[in-house]
C-alpha cells in the first residue's frame, strides 16, 4: 500500500503517516470491501443454490412431518409418516425394487465399461469412430430411450424376439412380470455403459507408463498386468464410479414411466416414481412423498459423504 | 488368446531372436485384430437399437408386424413423420427445449464461472464451507425435491411459466467445482499483472480469465446443455399447459395418451435425437469431457 506517500487531491497536500489505529482501520475497510468484491462475484450463483437446492433439501425434512395435500392444505403429524411407511402400499415395493434395479444395473455397467475401456484405450486406428458410437446411447434421454426400447421388447415385433424366432426359439414376454425389472436393467446398461467407458479411458491413458515398461520387461501376461497393476492403480477410480453410478441408479424414473409405466402390477415402481404418484395421483399424500424423498436423500447424502471421507483418507495415504 | 511373451535376453543366436521377433509381432497384430473384433461387436450391439427404430420410423402399421422384417426401408414411408410434425406439439416441444436449455446455458456459464472464479482466487470468509456445502450437496437430484420445490415455486406464482423450468436447475453446483478447477490452474502473476494495470476484480475476470478458460465454458455448456435436454421429472411436475411442454415431458405424453401408435413413437425417438446428434457430431471432443468432468471431482 501506498503508506506515507503524499496525495494530491483538491488543492491540498496532507501526508498518509497512519497511526496504528488508524492503519486496522483502514485494513479492515480494505478487506470489507474485498469480502464484498468476492460476495457479488458468488453472489447470484450462491442465491440459486441456497433457494433452489438448500431451502428445498430442508423443506423435504419439514414437509415430511406433514399430512394432506399441497393444494388443501396440511397439518403436522410429526414422525407419523414415517413410522407408517412401510405399511403404506408401494413404500417398500418401490425401495425394493428401486435397490434391485441398482444390483442388476450396475455391475453390468461397470464391469462393461471397464473392459471396453481396456480395449479402446490401447487402440489406435479408429478410435474416434468407436468412441463416438460407445458413447451416443449415453445423450439418448431416458424417455427416448424408453420408447427405442419398447421397439426392442415388443412380443409381435420387438428386435428381440425377431432374433429368437430367427434363432428356432420361442418368443419372449419380455415386459412381463418376472422380467420387466431386469429389461429396465438392461436398458440402463446399454445407455450408462460408454459414460463409465469414457472415463475408464482417461484414467488408464493416465496411469503411469513406466510401470508398464516394467512390467513388460518382467514379461507379465497381460491378465495379471490387468489383476496386480491396472485394477489396483485404478482403485479410487473404481470406488467413484461405483458410489455414482449407485447414487445415478437410485434416481430411476423416466425410463420405467415410458417403457413399463411401472409395471406389470407395481413391478417397476421405483422411488421417485411412487413420489410423483403420491404428489400427483392423490391430494393427501404429500407427506408420504416427502417422507419416502427424504429417505432417498439421506442413501445419497450418506454414499456422498463415504465417498469424500474416503478419498480424503486414502489420498493421505498413498 | 496367448500369453507366452518372449523373455528379453534369453540365450539364443541372432536367428532365433529374430523369428521370436517376427512371431511376437504376428501375435500382436492378431491381438490387435481381436481387439478390433469385440469393439466392433460392442458398436453393433449398442447401435442396433438405433437401427431398428428409425427402420420402424419407415414402415406404416402393417409393414411394422410383417415377419421377417424388412431391413431397408424402400419404398420409405413417411406418414409416421407426417403426422408427427402435423398433428402433435412436437415443434413446439422442441422450440421449448432448445430455448429452456439454452437459457439455462447461458445463465450458468456465466455465474458459474464468477463463483468459480471467487472460490478459486478471491478471499471469502467460509469460502471451505460453502465448498464443502456444495460438495455435499452436488448429488441431490431434482427429482428428490418435488415436494418442497413444487410448493416454492407455486409460492411464488410461477407455475406454467418459462421461469419456472429454468430456475430450480440454476442451483446445481457441479458447474462451480469445474470453473473453480479451471481457474485454479491459472497463474496468479496475469491477475496479478492485471491488477497493476488498474483493472477491476470484474476487468481482471471478463478480460484476462474468462478468455482463458474458453476451453473450460465449451465443456460446461455442452454439460448443461445435455443435461438439460434430457432432463424430465422437474418439467413434468412443474407444467402442465401444453405450451410449455418440453420434449421429454411431450414425447412421454404421445406414450401415455391414446393407444399405442408404434410409428408415431418411433418417428418421435428418432426426431427427439437430431439436435443432439448434431451437437455431437460438431463437438465430440467437449462432450467426451463430459464423462471426465465427475473425475474433477476427487
Amino acid at each position: 500500500m501506498a503508506l506515507g506517500t503524499e496525495i494530491a487531491g483538491g488543492g491540498r497536500t496532507r501526508s498518509m503517516r497512519l497511526s496504528p489505529d488508524q492503519h486496522r482501520r483502514l485494513r479492515r475497510q480494505a478487506r470489507i470491501r474485498r469480502e464484498l468484491t468476492a460476495w457479488m462475484f458468488l453472489g447470484p450463483m450462491f442465491l440459486f443454490f441456497v433457494v433452489f437446492l438448500v431451502v428445498p433439501v430442508v423443506g423435504t425434512v419439514w414437509w415430511s412431518t406433514q399430512s394432506g395435500g399441497i393444494v388443501s392444505g396440511t397439518k403436522s403429524v410429526g414422525l407419523q409418516n414415517f413410522q407408517r411407511l412401510p405399511e403404506l402400499v408401494g413404500a417398500t415395493n418401490a425401495i425394493q425394487n428401486t435397490l434391485t434395479f441398482a444390483l442388476l444395473s450396475i455391475p453390468p455397467i461397470l464391469i462393461g465399461a471397464l473392459a471396453i475401456a481396456l480395449v479402446l484405450a490401447r487402440i489406435g486406428r479408429g478410435a474416434a469412430v468407436y468412441r463416438f458410437f460407445v458413447y451416443f446411447p449415453v445423450l439418448v434421454p431416458g424417455v427416448v430411450a424408453g420408447l427405442i426400447w419398447l421397439f426392442l421388447t415388443n412380443v409381435d415385433f420387438g428386435l428381440f424376439n425377431e432374433v429368437l424366432r430367427f434363432l428356432g426359439l420361442q418368443p419372449v414376454t419380455w415386459l412381463g412380470g418376472g422380467s420387466a425389472l431386469g429389461v429396465l436393467a438392461a436398458l440402463d446398461v446399454w445407455r450408462n455403459v460408454g459414460y463409465w467407458a469414457i472415463f475408464f479411458v482417461a484414467a488408464i491413458i493416465g496411469l503411469p507408463e513406466e510401470l508398464y515398461q516394467a512390467a513388460d520387461l518382467d514379461g507379465a501376461p497381460p491378465v495379471k498386468r490387468f489383476w496386480y497393476l491396472t485394477l489396483p492403480l485404478l482403485r479410487r477410480i473404481l470406488f467413484f464410479a461405483i458410489v455414482v453410478s449407485t447414487i445415478w441408479g437410485l434416481q430411476v424414473f423416466d425410463t420405467a414411466l415410458v417403457l413399463t409405466n411401472g409395471g406389470p402390477g407395481t413391478s417397476t415402481t421405483t422411488i421417485i416414481f411412487r413420489v410423483w404418484q403420491y404428489v400427483f395421483g392423490s391430494n393427501d399424500k404429500v407427506g408420504f412423498a416427502a417422507a419416502i424423498s427424504l429417505v432417498l436423500i439421506v442413501a445419497i447424502l450418506t454414499l456422498t459423504l463415504t465417498q469424500m471421507r474416503l478419498l480424503r483418507s486414502r489420498r493421505g495415504g498413498d | 488368446m496367448s500369453v507366452v511373451v518372449p523373455r528379453r535376453g534369453a540365450p539364443g543366436a541372432a536367428g532365433a531372436i529374430a523369428a521370436e521377433h517376427a512371431r511376437s509381432r504376428r501375435r500382436r497384430r492378431l491381438r490387435g485384430l481381436g481387439k478390433h473384433a469385440f469393439l466392433i461387436v460392442v458398436t453393433f450391439l449398442l447401435v442396433a437399437p438405433f437401427y431398428y427404430v428409425i427402420l420402424a420410423s419407415f414402415k406404416n402399421s402393417t409393414e411394422i408386424f410383417t415377419y421377417p422384417p424388412k431391413l431397408l426401408p424402400i419404398p420409405p414411408f413417411v406418414g409416421n413423420y407426417q403426422k408427427l410434425l402435423g398433428d402433435t406439439g412436437f415443434l413446439r416441444w422442441m422450440f421449448n427445449t432448445l430455448f429452456v436449455a439454452g437459457t439455462v446455458t447461458l445463465i450458468k456459464v456465466f455465474v458459474d464461472s464468477m463463483a468459480g472464479y471467487a472460490l478459486a482466487k478471491l478471499d471469502l470468509t467460509g469460502k471451505r464451507l460453502i465448498f464443502v456445502l456444495m460438495l455435499i450437496l452436488l448429488m441431490v437430484p431434482l427429482g428428490a425435491l418435488i415436494v418442497p420445490l413444487w410448493a416454492l415455486v407455486s409460492a411464488m406464482g410461477l407455475t406454467n411459466t418459462y421461469l419456472a423450468l429454468i430456475l430450480p436447475p440454476l442451483a446445481n453446483p457441479l458447474g462451480v467445482f469445474l470453473m473453480r478447477q479451471f481457474i485454479l490452474g491459472l497463474p496468479r502473476d496475469l491477475e496479478n499483472a492485471g491488477r497493476l494495470d488498474g483493472l477491476t476484480e470484474f476487468g481482471i475476470y471478463r478480460r484476462i480469465v474468462l478468455p482463458l478458460i474458453k476451453p473450460g465454458l465449451v465443456v460446461l455448456a455442452v454439460i448443461i446443455f445435455t443435461d438439460q435436454f434430457m432432463s424430465f421429472v422437474w418439467p413434468l411436475i412443474a407444467t402442465s399447459s401444453d405450451n410449455l411442454q418440453v420434449l421429454t415431458v411431450g414425447v412421454a405424453a404421445l406414450r401415455s395418451h391414446g393407444g399405442a401408435d408404434y410409428g408415431l413413437w418411433s418417428a418421435a425417438a428418432v426426431m427427439s435425437l437430431v439436435p443432439i446428434a448434431v451437437f455431437f457430431f460438431v463437438l465430440q471432443r467437449q462432450f467426451l469431457a463430459r464423462s471426465l468432468a465427475g473425475a474433477l471431482k476427487q
